[in-house]
Formats: structure tokens, C-alpha cells, sequence
């Protein structure tokens, strides 16, 4: 029982970090019908930057915190400011692939302004191991944990509540009818890259705390994608949910069926998925875009 | 009229048979310079070798050109990002051939790049030494041209596994690999210890490669009872092994290969990383062999660049020494030929960084000496194991 315990729980914390990236996937998807295959790569250089932060400023948490969130923040107006508003009204297979250069210039940065190197992020709390039960766990993978519920919470209720989140639910229904209300889009796509840049970014700096930073970690993107279309392409809460799933579903399948099978499970579990609900278990049969 | 067209045209046939020859010489070579051509992954996860090799190969060539070049000629070092893409790594090592012309190769990216692109190179006929990942395939059957600087991983597993196998008799054994050739290859040398010393094996798991998250696998470990371990990971895949060993609580213990031989990764594996073997044939920058090389590396590279020095940096070291000692041999009119066969009898040369280095007649691998090293964190060093 212990055994199966610590499983789900490994999963849960991998899971979460997948969640919140998978939540980047979908807040863009939802707002600009747009896949960012740079995602990984955002979610990279906002842990990186908290990495910068943290050995060069001060290794205090909300001094780390507050960089971090609003690199995040700045990092993805500047990408919709430079790179993608730009190519609003193109076809959108023209502007996936900018979002894939995006991807390889991004990680290549990673060389040019940091090093190959792995790094820990230390920011003195987050890498000790509890034990619960007789479970070790880091205190970091708990902390994820809380923070995807209470973002699945805050988001339901930002879009649920705020005039923001109504009016962006707004353009993602009917663009037109929301212009017609007032609602500028361009400002709805800026708020989308923003607020995409953070939640990935967040789950990018909690990965670096429970595990390391390293150029190899743009990789969690493409864990991540499999949970937003699980979840369902434009279910932000759907994809934080899904993200669990597949965390939990690759470590049992790890810990039951072998290691080889570790990184096949969440994928079959796509496809099985995806035979009965082409949209993925949250996501609604039409998806609006703008 | 014919008559002078007839001389004309002896004249310009006798001026290209005279010709001939220069132009037909080897490339790479002028005057006042020598170049030395080089393709490693200088972006992505493998920069960590690629960017340490090719520091090494630069510390030796301003060693050289700071004490006058190879008999006068400046050594002018070529270097192309592979980017750990097989594709590209032939499209450079054609490049720095064909384009830049160099004289001479080095280096040469990972292990299936260099697999990949030997055919390129035999077909060159260039000088070539390997230095960053020696795997049997490229010295069996051995190439006119290309020699390799270093030991086969295989060897280098059993050297380990032998090692670890004699100091716990009848221990459990677990082991971890990656999905691909350097995997296979840790794998078939674990594999041959084990039948010949009868060692019980009671877990063994294969990741696929770029694998972050450890968690199942080493609870996996953990169940199966095993108490000496083979991380069979190379760098993040190793610290990322070792902190959750450290997060259930157990201490097996455990040897890794050379590639993931980083005295940084100590720092990042914690307290689960005290201890831990390694197997290598480089000196380590504990010992005072590789604090002289750190000494000696400090002045010709730039403070970034030292920091990015490794166990790398001294296997291309070793490897540009060797090149370097056989062009100077050949004296002032330097060719292919004589630069291969200068280092086919490469016999006992000291580097400083490893055992002395010999090729032969037929002999391309230089088969390198090994030694155990063991981890102590307090220090973020690896200390050899007498």
C-alpha cells in the first residue's frame, strides 16, 4: 500500500508541474486559437531567470517570487508584442511555426546567456524531504501541489467573476460581438501571453526547485501538451486536471508495468481518450477562437 | 599561325603538369598557418562535453602557437555546432573539409555523430583524432586516418562493475540504463560482469532518453532490495536518480560512468552523492595532475570559459597534443601522409591529463588506462580509489 501511495503522490507533485504548463497551453489556445510551441521553452527561461535571481540578487523566496513572476509577465507580453501580434490575420500554420523558431532560438539562449551546466535552485526552502506516513516527500512537491488547486481555484473564479476574465470569455466566444461591446482583443491576446507566461512559469520554477534546472527542461512542454489535449485544448481547468492525470497514470504505469513503460502510458492514455472524446475530456465539442 | 598555337598550347600543358602538384597539395596549410578543423554540440544538454572538449583543444593550441606554432605555422582552430544532430554533424565535418579546408581534424562530437560521419572522413583521407566518445566502431576495423584518444565505454563498465563486484560479494544488484547506443553499450558491459561473476541482478530498468522525473523507477530500486547500484544515467539523469535515493531514504551503493564524472553535479546530487564511485581515465582536477592542468589552462582561456571546464577539456587536450606533436614532427612541409603516419608512431606521449598515449601499425585506439574514483561532497571532488 505504501508502495502505491508513494506512487501517486510522485505523481501528483510531476502532475501538477504538467498541470500548470498545461494550463499555459490552453490560457493562449483559448484566447488566440493558437498551440505556443515555445511553451517549454518560456516555462525554461522564466526558471532560469529565477535561477539568475536567486545567485545574483538575493536567494530570498518573495524576492525570488516577484522576479520571477514578473520576468514571466514581461517575457510574454514582449513575445504576443514582438513576435505575434505581428502576424495576427495570418494562416495559422504560419504562425505555429513562428512559435516553433520562437521554441529553438529560445533554447538556444539558454547556451548563449547561462551555460550547459545543471544548476539547483535554492532558495532555502523547497528541497527538504518530509516524511509522511513514511512517505518521503520534498516540501517543494508539496507546495506545487497547493499551488495548482489554488490557481485551478483562482482562475475558475477570475473567469467566473472578474470583468476581465467575463470579457475574455467573451471574445473567445464571438470576437465580433465582444468588439462590438468594446472589448479590444489585441489587449485580450497580451493578457492571454501574459498570464500564459506566468502559470507555465510557475510551474517551471517549482519544477527547478523540486528537481534542477537544466537546458533539457524545455522537454516539460512536451509532457505538458499531452495533458492540455487530454484535458481539452481550450480547458484551462480541464488542462491543470489533466496534467495530474498524466502524472499520476506515468508513475503508476512506472512503477507497476516497468520504467520503459513510464513515458508510453500518458500517451496511451491520449489516445484511448481521445476515441471517445475528440476534444478532450473538458474541452467542448466546438471551440471558438479569435 | 598553327605553330604558335601548337607552342602555346605545349607551353600551358608543360605550365599545369608544373603546376600540378602545388596545386594538388594538402589543404589546411600556408606560410604562417595551420588549420584544425573540429564539429561538437556547442547548444543544447550536450554543450556540457561539446563546449569543455573544444576548450580543451583551444588550450592546447595556444600552448602551441604561444611557443612559436608547429615549426613557425600558427595553428588556426575551425569550430561548427553540431547541435547533437547527426544530420548536422556531417554537414559540418563536410564544411570545415570541403569549405574552410583545414588540415587536420579533432574532436568530433558524440558517439553515434562520429560513427555516422566516419565514412566522410575515411573517404577524405584528412588526419583525424578522436577524443570525445571512444566507441569500439570507431577503431574496429581501424581506419588508415582516424585515431581515437581514449577507452571504450564497454571497458570502462567493466572496469567499474569489476571494481564494485569485488569490494560487496553477494550483494543485490540494480541497474539503470538509457534507451539508446551509449545505453546499450553500459548494458552489454554490466551484462558481461554479470554472467562472468554470477552477480544477482534484481532490478534493471531502461529509460527513454530526456527522461526527468525518477520517482518510479527508484522506488522500483528501492523495492527490489538492491544494494549496489549502476546509475546508468549521464547527467541530469544522474543527480535527478540520486536526490530521490536521497528522498526514500536508502544508500546503495553506487558507481557511474565518465560522462556524468562533472564535479558539479556533486553540489546538485546533496548528501546522496557522498560516496559514489566513478570510473574514468583522465586525471581528476583533485590530484595534482589536475590542479597543473588548471594552472596551466587558466592563462590561455577567458574566466567564462574556465568555468566551463571538465573531465572533457582534458580529453581534448590530450587529443590536440597528439595531433599537434605529430604535424611538428613531419617538420616544415607538413602532408597528410606524414601526419598520419607520424601518428601512427605516436609511442609513450605524456599529456599530463592521462597515461602516456601510444598508436601503433594497425593500431588506432590508444586504449587508455583506467582508474576508480570515489565522490566526497564536503570537497565537491572526486579522489582516485587506490
Amino acid at each position: 500500500m505504501q508502495y502505491l501511495i508513494q506512487l501517486l503522490i510522485s505523481g501528483l507533485a510531476i502532475g501538477a508541474i504538467y498541470g500548470l504548463i498545461a494550463m499555459g497551453f490552453a490560457v493562449i489556445y483559448k484566447s488566440t486559437g493558437l498551440v505556443n510551441f515555445a511553451q517549454g521553452e518560456m516555462t525554461m527561461i522564466t526558471a532560469y531567470i529565477a535561477w539568475t535571481i536567486s545567485t545574483t540578487v538575493s536567494g530570498n523566496v518573495f524576492v525570488v517570487a516577484i522576479g520571477a513572476i514578473l520576468a514571466a509577465v514581461v517575457l510574454g507580453l514582449v513575445i504576443e508584442r514582438l513576435v505575434m501580434r505581428p502576424m495576427l490575420g495570418e494562416p495559422v500554420f504560419a504562425t505555429v511555426m513562428v512559435t516553433i523558431g520562437l521554441a529553438v532560438i529560445l533554447r538556444s539562449a539558454i547556451n548563449f546567456i547561462w551555460d550547459a551546466y545543471p544548476h539547483g535552485l535554492d532558495i532555502g526552502m523547497g528541497r527538504s524531504v518530509v516524511h509522511l506516513g513514511g512517505i518521503g516527500v520534498r516540501t517543494g512537491q508539496l507546495a506545487v501541489i497547493a499551488t495548482l488547486l489554488l490557481l485551478l481555484a483562482a482562475i475558475w473564479a477570475f473567469f467566473r467573476y472578474s470583468k476581465v476574465g467575463v470579457a475574455m470569455r467573451a471574445v473567445a466566444a464571438d470576437d465580433r460581438t465582444a468588439l462590438l461591446m468594446g472589448i479590444s482583443a489585441t489587449k485580450v491576446h497580451a493578457l492571454a501571453w501574459a498570464a500564459s507566461s506566468l502559470i507555465a512559469g510557475i510551474g517551471g520554477v517549482f519544477f527547478a526547485l523540486s528537481y534542477d534546472l537544466s537546458p533539457a527542461m524545455f522537454q516539460l512542454g512536451l509532457k505538458a501538451f499531452p495533458a492540455t489535449i487530454l484535458g481539452g485544448l481550450d480547458a484551462v481547468l480541464g488542462s491543470g486536471l489533466g496534467g495530474l492525470l498524466i502524472g499520476i497514470t506515468e508513475n503508476l504505469a512506472g512503477g507497476y508495468l516497468g520504467s520503459g513503460m513510464k513515458e508510453v502510458a500518458g500517451f496511451a492514455m491520449i489516445i484511448v481518450v481521445l476515441m471517445v472524446r475528440p476534444f478532450g475530456i473538458f474541452g467542448e465539442r466546438d471551440i471558438e477562437r479569435v | 599561325m598553327i605553330k604558335h598555337l601548337a607552342a602555346a598550347s605545349l607551353l600551358l600543358t608543360t605550365a599545369c603538369l608544373v603546376a600540378g602538384p602545388a596545386r594538388a597539395a594538402d589543404p589546411g596549410i600556408t606560410d604562417t598557418e595551420i588549420l584544425i578543423g573540429d564539429v561538437e554540440p556547442l547548444t543544447g544538454p550536450p554543450a556540457l562535453l561539446g563546449v569543455a572538449a573544444s576548450l580543451g583543444h583551444k588550450i592546447a593550441i595556444a600552448e602551441a602557437n604561444a611557443a612559436g606554432g608547429i615549426n613557425g605555422r600558427k595553428i588556426k582552430y575551425v569550430l561548427e555546432d553540431d547541435g547533437y544532430v547527426t544530420a548536422r554533424t556531417i554537414q559540418g565535418v563536410k564544411k570545415v573539409i570541403d569549405v574552410d579546408k583545414v588540415f587536420a581534424m579533432i574532436g568530433i562530437s558524440g558517439s553515434g555523430q562520429s560513427i555516422a560521419v566516419m565514412p566522410v572522413l575515411e573517404k577524405s583521407g584528412i588526419p583525424t583524432v578522436i577524443d570525445v566518445a571512444p566507441v569500439k566502431h570507431l577503431w574496429e576495423p581501424p581506419r588508415k586516418n582516424v585515431f581515437v584518444v581514449g577507452q571504450s565505454y564497454e571497458e570502462g563498465i567493466v572496469h567499474l562493475v569489476n571494481f564494485l563486484a569485488d569490494k560487496n560479494p553477494g550483494k543485490k544488484w540494480g541497474l539503470i540504463t538509457q534507451d539508446d547506443d551509449y545505453g546499450i553499450t553500459v548494458r552489454d558491459g554490466f551484462d558481461s560482469v554479470v554472467k562472468a561473476k554470477k552477480l544477482n541482478v534484481v532490478y534493471s530498468g531502461n529509460y527513454k532518453k530526456g527522461q526527468q522525473d525518477f520517482s518510479s523507477d527508484m522506488l522500483q530500486l528501492k523495492d527490489s532490495g538492491a544494494e549496489v547500484f549502476l546509475a546508468g544515467g549521464i547527467i541530469a539523469e544522474n543527480i535527478a536518480m540520486m536526490k530521490e535515493i536521497e528522498k526514500l531514504g536508502i544508500k546503495p551503493v553506487t558507481g557511474i560512468f565518465w560522462p556524468g564524472r562533472i564535479e558539479p553535479v556533486l553540489k546538485l546530487m546533496g548528501p546522496a552523492g557522498d560516496g559514489i564511485y566513478a570510473v574514468d581515465y583522465v586525471e581528476p582536477f583533485a590530484g595534482a595532475a589536475g590542479r597543473a592542468f588548471l594552472e596551466k589552462a587558466k592563462p590561455l582561456v577567458s574566466e567564462a570559459e574556465f568555468k566551463g571546464i571538465n573531465r572533457y577539456t582534458m580529453t581534448g587536450y590530450a587529443a590536440a597534443k597528439v595531433l599537434i606533436a605529430a604535424i611538428e614532427r613531419c617538420g616544415k612541409q607538413p602532408t597528410w601522409a606524414c601526419t598520419i603516419s607520424e601518428l601512427e608512431k605516436t609511442k609513450n606521449v605524456e599529456t599530463g591529463v592521462m597515461a602516456p598515449i601510444s598508436f601503433g601499425p594497425g593500431v588506432r585506439f590508444s586504449n587508455q588506462k583506467l582508474q576508480i574514483m570515489q565522490a566526497d561532497t564536503a570537497t565537491l571532488s572526486f579522489k582516485p580509489v587506490n
